[in-house]
């Protein structure tokens, strides 16, 4: 099963991807704490979708297993798992940890 | 000479991949031959097995009206290919019947594979799409959409929905370089339409402005302008064939 270091890296390859179509002037600072849904995200909705899109994918290489970070459950957490990197890591061990 | 116009130039397609569902016959296999034959790769959706035996075409048996299928069939595709350039939902089924004696679940298999199977081969392709920043996704509609003729009620009502399926993901796709438009036929002779009766067609295409059955190239034709590359500031778009607005 994937361990944090793993789920970590995916999470930020996706947030480089990002930042590798945007201008000099437009790069995010990408740290574990990266605020990606709310108030302070530094992410618009299509560039969330994007890294949704490429971090479900990227999982599911990796690990084999198919996940939803989009489904109602997700939604109705009570921290959402956009909230920052860390969170988005927890949730998607959790997923893991489940479906194995 | 006037053909040698409006053919596509040879190698139209040359190192596009379309997805086309419903690829086994009828117009889904007319337009996948045609991208063979004009230097595309092909890949068909399809439910039975393959029908078209050529070096560029690959075949996965997908049942589009199930959502499970269809990503099962994204998974294989994916091992053939990483890039899907055009996607045609031409899948559909039809039961044409009064809505009050309908079965339920002839009404819900048209739901599934004519909307909800559009859908979801749409949203798995434009994540292909969004990596290589280009793709046109073609819906093949249907001039029940227009001409709302007895019976159609289900089948009508997801063709209307599959052009505002490509309207609303022609806004969320155009950041990608990705197109969503709608062609709505008008009547052609396959298979689905022989389950129709012939009185009933006859009728149909005597009330259209240009009354008759649409040839294959008037398809083509459209599918080739869709897809071009000239086609890119082309989005969110209906055509209808033979004079249905």
């Amino acid at each position: 099963m994937l361990n944090q270091d793993a789920v970590h890296a995916i999470i930020l390859q996706a947030l480089n991807n990002i930042n590798d179509e945007r201008g000099p002037d437009e790069q995010l600072v990408i740290s574990l704490d990266t605020r990606l849904f709310g108030a302070d995200a530094v992410l618009d909705s299509l560039s969330l979708v994007s890294v949704i899109v490429d971090v479900e994918a990227a999982i599911s290489d990796a690990s084999g297993r198919e996940i939803s970070l989009t489904d109602d459950r997700a939604m109705s957490q009570a921290v959402s798992p956009f909230t920052d990197v860390n969170a988005l890591t927890a949730y998607i061990l959790l997923l893991l940890s489940e479906a194995a | 000479m006037t053909e040698a116009v409006t053919l596509p130039a040879a190698g139209a397609y040359a190192g596009k991949l379309a997805l086309i569902t419903g690829a086994r016959r009828g117009v889904g296999r007319i337009i996948a031959e045609h991208i063979l034959k004009h230097g595309g790769r092909v890949a068909g959706f399809a439910r039975g097995e393959s029908s078209i035996a050529h070096p560029d075409y690959f075949h996965f048996q997908v049942d589009i009206g199930d959502p499970a299928s269809v990503q099962q069939g994204f998974s294989a595709l994916r091992k053939v290919t990483d890039a899907v350039h055009i996607v045609v939902n031409n899948a559909a089924v039809l039961t044409s019947q009064y809505a009050m004696i309908m079965p339920p679940s002839a009404a819900q298999a048209m739901l599934n594979t004519n909307l909800m199977g559009a859908f979801m081969v749409s949203r798995e392709a434009s994540k292909m799409m969004r990596k290589s920043k280009w793709g046109r996704i073609i819906n093949i509609g249907s001039m029940a959409v227009s001409l709302e003729p007895i019976g159609d009620s289900m089948y009508a009502a997801t063709k209307a929905g599959l052009a505002s399926l490509a309207n609303v993901m022609a806004k969320e796709l155009a950041p990608f370089n990705v197109t969503c438009n709608t062609l709505g036929i008008t009547a052609i002779h396959t298979d689905m339409l022989s389950q129709l009766p012939q009185d009933k067609i006859a009728q149909v295409i005597a009330g259209l402005p240009i009354p008759r059955f649409a040839e294959a190239d008037d398809i083509l034709n459209v599918v080739d302008f869709l897809a071009s590359e000239r086609s890119a500031y082309i989005t969110a778009q209906t055509i209808y064939l033979g004079g249905v607005n």
